[in-house]
């Protein structure tokens, strides 16, 4: 008896624990669909690079196997099979570099972009580390002859080690460094130039 | 319109039944995400988070259970899991202040019966405070609790009992007070 009267009493002082206030409906409501419309942004862009991450791959692979191939002296054709041979090679660099350099201006803008709105940036860890070795081949690739895309390169390394590197629950202050990098050395504006214009893989403008 | 064409006018993309889908729960899962974390943005990031997850995964219920279940099933594994992570995070912030503000101890130190019962919830170890809440509080019944928690519903009842048992424990020296 004493014990219902006790537990009765419990509940009714319990109701007043945590009392919620009103449901912020539409507050929350505008924040689900622009919390869903950002997942869907970022699906559309992960499956993009998975895409042009295989091409890419393929390709330069390719490339560095045509390159390594003709520079080894294993050609046996005549001087103008050789030069179209040294045309080949030059194109699939160029078509290589286009590839790489067109997905690392989406991983850094999608980065810059998600990262300044308040996303985490673990999302582009795995993204910059795969990119990161691409580079490293690119600079040690005949594409790295060119002063101004060398120099491209190395600041990208740079950038993509920061982000591959940043852990899962990096603060804010890591994430602003690293976009801080991107401005200051104008990483972005000189990717964009660098990419060749055209809707093809292999173009005739920018760097290449 | 009935929960199963709801549902599949969900997942056929119509926003309009997924505002109405949001409509028919969104008061109950706020309102059990604050009574859990007792602090009002958490709550919201909670409630979101639920709704978030629940239009992803709508084309994977079977419909096996009621949608209220298999929804609630969600927000408390997303409200227990958060609160985990922030009491992670809250704990060395917690142990210090705690340290340089501990009660001088008895009723003198805590006359608010109602801050003192607050106190002793929190204090209840996680699965009978959940339990607790959504009974006592919330009034869930002991089939709704097993389905969120995914527990039986006998389960549900006996962690109730033993929360209860270790509430009239901590606040015994209220119960004469209160029972007269």
């Amino acid at each position: 008896m004493m014990d219902d009267r006790f537990e009765e009493r419990l509940r009714d002082a319990a109701r007043d624990y945590h009392r919620p206030p009103a449901t912020p409906r539409e507050e929350m409501w505008r924040r689900i669909e622009a919390a869903r419309a950002a997942r869907r942004r970022r699906v559309i862009v992960v499956r993009r690079w998975v895409g042009w991450g295989a091409g890419l791959a393929a390709v330069l692979a390719l490339g560095i196997a045509i390159g390594r191939w003709t520079a080894g002296g294993h050609g046996t054709g005549t001087p103008s099979a050789a030069a179209g041979d040294a045309d080949q090679t030059t194109l699939a660099y160029r078509v290589a570099a286009a590839q790489y350099l067109t997905r690392t201006e989406a991983l850094l803008t999608g980065f810059r972009v998600e990262t300044r709105g308040g996303e985490p940036a673990g999302q582009f860890t795995a993204q910059a580390r795969d990119l990161l070795g691409t580079t490293r081949l690119m600079l040690d690739s005949p594409a790295a002859r060119d002063p101004r895309l060398k120099s491209l390169l190395e600041d990208l390394e740079l950038v993509l080690a920061q982000i591959a590197q940043l852990p899962s629950g990096s603060d804010r202050e890591d994430v602003q460094l690293t976009n801080q990098g991107l401005d200051q050395r104008s990483v972005l504006l000189r990717l964009r130039t660098a990419i060749p214009a055209g809707p093809g893989p292999v173009r005739a403008q920018g760097a290449l | 319109m009935d929960e199963r064409e709801l549902i599949a006018r969900v997942r056929a993309g119509d926003g309009a039944a997924e505002r109405a889908l949001y409509d028919a729960h969104v008061d109950r899962v706020y309102r059990l995400a604050y009574r859990l974390a007792g602090d009002d943005e958490l709550a919201r990031e909670f409630t979101q988070d639920t709704f978030v997850r629940a239009f992803e995964r709508l084309g994977a219920f079977r419909g096996e259970a009621k949608l209220s279940t298999w929804l609630h099933a969600i927000a408390t594994s997303v409200v227990l899991n958060g609160l985990r992570k922030v009491q992670r995070l809250r704990r060395h912030e917690t142990d210090l202040t705690d340290a340089a503000a501990l009660p001088a101890g008895g009723r003198r130190a805590e006359p608010d019966l109602k801050r003192r019962l607050a106190r002793a919830i929190d204090d209840l170890p996680d699965g009978y405070r959940t339990v607790f809440v959504m009974h006592d509080v919330e009034g869930y019944t002991h089939e709704e609790i097993g389905g969120a928690l995914g527990i039986e519903s006998g389960t549900s009842k006996a962690q109730l009992s033993r929360a209860r048992a270790r509430l009239r424990e901590t606040l015994a020296d209220f119960a004469g007070e209160w029972v007269s």
